[in-house]
């Protein structure tokens, strides 16, 4: 149940977006590796590894602590706090 | 478990597998796991059976009882391996029997809130009986019951609830039986709260069980989940996420069926979500109560102490 730093760079923010967001941790170790959350996050916040079986934050600022993947993560490894 | 994780993190095999007490605080939902046990969990990669004990987890969470308020019992299969993870008083029975230990232990503690685990299997071939029973005597326990169409543990027999033509390995040219409606058949039998959902609309999940949890009698609810591993592959349904896409694409909620004409009931063939049946019937261990205060009452007049 480790935390992945993001490979990929967060991409900067050109507008200020309104509304809740949220900060992913997602814990490695207890993945299986079975694309839920990457498929079905709705604003891509998550993207596969490039070399191994588990998800990583790949633009952490799109998240909008909308709870989707860590409610339907099936192995518990995605906790999402929602942040003002 | 993949050696480019545990090397990243300086970690070794054994810390991998049982994570060390501080992980556990990153959400309220992993506090109430058992921090001794072997993650990930046994399941397929993907299996629905992870997010109903993430939403039961919260259920029980959302209605403030303490863990050693609740008793979890579970039979056999995929489903009854749940209470094993999860930190909550948890008995693990024999195949279909977990309704009948359930109800000694809920005339035992009557002030305990105890819910069953089962899968399909589980609750209507093997312990089939016990389920009609349970419901019949509307004895305060909830049975949550998995349904994901087969036997997946075994290797992929069909199951009770298997729907018709399509393919398990017992029934490589399609199946012949008809399924079990398992609410109806809670409904007719006795229950007082019949809920469905699926394991895409778990936030729906939640609200029933927590609704279940705190119903005096006989409750039900059936998860509607998937088995991408054996189900899926026979019948070429796609990986679990096509599967779970698939749940969200042919389900319709109990307001919507409401609407809808006749006719068009006649032919829907999507599955139904919501609160499908609530009725007022005293609880049983309420009536045994009751009925020994009265036995009790009437022994103290001695039968036999003499004429005058």
């Amino acid at each position: 149940m480790t935390e992945v730093s993001s490979a990929i760079k967060p991409t900067p923010a050109t507008t200020v977006r309104k509304g809740p967001r949220g900060e992913v941790r997602i814990f490695a170790t207890w993945c299986k590796g079975c694309h839920i959350c990457v498929e079905f996050c709705p604003t891509n916040v998550l993207a596969m590894h490039p070399n191994g079986n588990h998800p990583i934050v790949a633009a952490a600022e799109k998240c909008t602590a909308c709870h989707f993947c860590d409610t339907h993560c099936p192995d518990l490894a995605i906790s999402v706090k929602k942040i003002e | 478990m993949s050696e480019h994780i545990l090397s990243a993190h300086d970690l070794d095999v054994n810390e991998g597998q049982i994570p060390r007490e501080d992980w556990f605080e990153a959400s309220t939902t992993l506090q109430n796991l058992r921090k001794n046990k072997r993650f990930p969990t046994i399941w397929c990669s993907g299996c629905g059976i992870g997010v109903v004990m993430g939403s039961l987890i919260r259920a029980i969470e959302s209605l403030g009882l303490e863990n050693d308020q609740v008793a979890l019992v579970a039979g056999i299969g995929c489903t009854a391996r749940m209470p094993v993870y999860m930190d909550y008083n948890t008995l693990h029975t024999t195949h279909g029997r977990a309704l009948a230990f359930a109800t000694g232990l809920k005339i035992a503690r009557p002030g305990m809130k105890v819910i069953t685990i089962m899968g399909d299997g589980d609750a209507l071939a093997i312990g089939g009986n016990h389920f009609i029973h349970a419901a019949r005597r509307n004895i305060g326990i909830t049975a949550l019951v998995v349904n994901n169409s087969i036997y997946g543990m075994t290797g992929g027999q069909y199951s009770p609830t298997t729907p018709l033509d399509m393919r398990a390995t017992t029934a490589p040219y399609g199946n012949v039986e008809p399924p079990f409606p398992i609410c109806d058949l809670a409904a007719a039998a006795g229950a007082t709260y019949v809920a469905r959902s699926t394991v895409y609309h778990v936030l729906e999940l939640d609200k029933f069980l927590a609704q279940a949890i705190s119903n005096e009698g006989f409750s039900l609810v059936e998860a509607v989940s998937y088995c991408h591993t054996t189900f899926g592959r026979i019948n070429k349904l796609g990986a679990a996420a096509d599967m779970m896409r698939a749940l969200k694409e042919n389900s319709i909620s109990k307001s919507a069926y409401d609407r809808l004409s006749g006719g068009e009931r006649e032919s829907n063939t999507k599955i139904v979500r919501g609160v499908l049946h609530t009725k007022d019937r005293p609880e049983y261990t309420k009536v045994y109560d009751t009925l020994v205060d009265r036995v009790h009452a009437e022994a103290i007049k001695p039968r036999n102490a003499g004429g005058n």
